[in-house]
């Protein structure tokens, strides 16, 4: 053969490579490719528990959030409905109040009026009684003059009793 | 004070050793050779003369014994690495555990970025094939004797500097491709090997031109004793580990290219289909452009 080939060496050669290609995918690159390969698969799945987890959390705050948007928004409601509740509550006792002072006010008058009426009744009953005496003591006494003075002491005496 | 001892220290030291290279460069007579420069040139490419004997079965190229010694070697350091490193191999990988993942990493993405379909038995003949490149060649260093049959001592060369390690590497690369091409993609990944025939003749003297030069130099260097101080790191060390890296990275790029060539699923094109398509559009507008043109 030219440049001295010989088959056999090539095969031996063949065979060299090949059970060398053995020992090392079997012994080196299996161990060390599984190994490498399982890593690589907790840490992926680390991380896509850790994906996950964050993923359900940012659920539940959004959960939270709107929760608590909807509590505010209640309350907000009930502040304003309690207030128009108390501004008419307040409303309304003022005015029952104004009434009431109106109705005492009214009472008051009328039975000032009333009163008054009656003073001034009983006034001039007292007033013609009076007179009536006056005038009966002058017709049978005839003295004028003294029936007069009479007439002025018992007016006089009257006035000071009211 | 200090200062000027440690230069006159220094000057001294540089003189005495200077002394004893030109003592040896002038004084040595290089040693006997069996065979003259041309000789040793003419059998580091043919082995006509330096066979070693393979177990007394046979006499082979100091070659094979290179490829089995190398064999030997990895194989003994695979087999520790299985019994005592992997076994304790943790999360956080140190910094042994790194040197071996970054290696198998490293031919595993070759594998897969040439190769994106099918890759798993690609990564591990990548590996294989660019570990045994890689330490063969730097095996040459190392300078491992064998005894000749004619009673000379011969420093173990590279396995791929022999011509027949060379072959088979290239022919071995060219059938794991074939047979890549044939079980992923039949008749398709058959026909595509086929047409690089030229591919295992290419590959193997690649291998063995390169490193068979590498190896001219070296021992055209090394005949000159006084060319062998100094010199011989740059040449032996530097030339012998950058082959060394080339060869290894060349040969594996080479076969996961082809391989991923080969084995890639063609999309079968729908040839008569689109004839058929295309008739009917010209027929559709032939019908329509005379009414067009009426």
């Amino acid at each position: 053969m030219p440049l001295n080939i010989d088959w056999q060496q090539i095969l031996l050669h063949v065979l060299n490579f090949t059970i060398l290609f053995a020992v090392m995918y079997f012994f080196l690159f299996k161990p060390v490719k599984d190994f490498m390969e399982k890593r690589e698969a907790s840490y992926q799945k680390k991380h896509d528990d850790a994906k996950k987890a964050l993923e359900d959390a940012e659920k539940t705050k959004a959960e939270y959030e709107s929760k608590i948007a909807a509590a505010e928004e209640e309350i907000s409601v009930m502040k304003s409905e309690a207030g128009a509740k108390t501004a008419e509550e307040r409303n309304r006792v003022l005015e029952q109040t104004r009434a009431d002072a109106q109705n005492i006010l009214e009472t008051a008058r009328k039975r000032g009026e009333i009163e008054h009426d009656k003073i001034i009744a009983e006034a001039q009953k007292e007033i013609a009684d009076i007179v009536t005496t006056a005038t009966e003591k002058i017709v049978l006494s005839a003295d004028v003059k003294k029936s007069y003075d009479e007439f002025l002491k018992s007016a006089e005496g009257n006035l000071k009793n009211e | 004070m200090s200062k000027k001892r440690r230069i006159v220290s220094v000057v001294v030291f540089a003189a005495i050793l200077l002394v004893i290279l030109t003592g040896i460069v002038l004084l040595g007579k290089p040693a006997p050779r069996p065979e003259s420069l041309s000789e040793t040139m003419r059998d580091a490419v043919l082995h006509e003369s330096m066979k070693v004997s393979l177990f007394g079965l046979m006499d082979v190229n100091p070659g094979l014994i290179s490829a089995f010694a190398v064999t030997g070697i990895l194989t003994v350091f695979a087999l520790i690495c299985r019994i005592f490193v992997i076994p304790r191999f943790k999360e956080i990988p140190g910094k042994f555990q790194l040197v071996l993942e970054t290696l198998v990493d490293l031919f595993r993405n070759l594998a897969k970025s040439n190769s994106p379909e099918k890759n798993r038995v690609l990564s591990a003949y990548v590996f294989t094939a660019g570990v045994y490149i890689f330490v063969g060649t730097m095996f040459e260093l190392f300078g491992f004797q064998a005894v000749t049959t004619s009673g000379a001592s011969i420093s173990l060369p590279a396995p791929l500097a022999d011509i027949n390690g060379a072959i088979a590497m290239g022919c071995l690369s060219y059938l794991f491709i074939l047979v890549g091409g044939i079980a992923n993609n039949g008749w398709h990944g058959f026909l595509g090997t086929i047409k690089e025939f030229s591919l295992p003749l290419s590959m193997s003297f690649r291998l063995f031109g390169a490193l068979l030069s590498g190896a001219l130099v070296t021992e055209l260097v090394y005949y000159t004793m006084a060319l062998s101080f100094i010199v011989p790191v740059l040449v032996g060390v530097l030339f012998t580990l950058l082959h060394a890296l080339i060869q290894a990275y060349v040969l594996t790029l080479l076969v996961s290219m082809f391989y991923g060539e080969v084995s890639e699923k063609k999309l079968q094109k729908p040839k008569r289909r689109k004839k058929k398509q295309i008739k009917e559009e010209t027929t559709d507008n032939n019908t329509i452009t005379p009414e067009v043109s009426k």
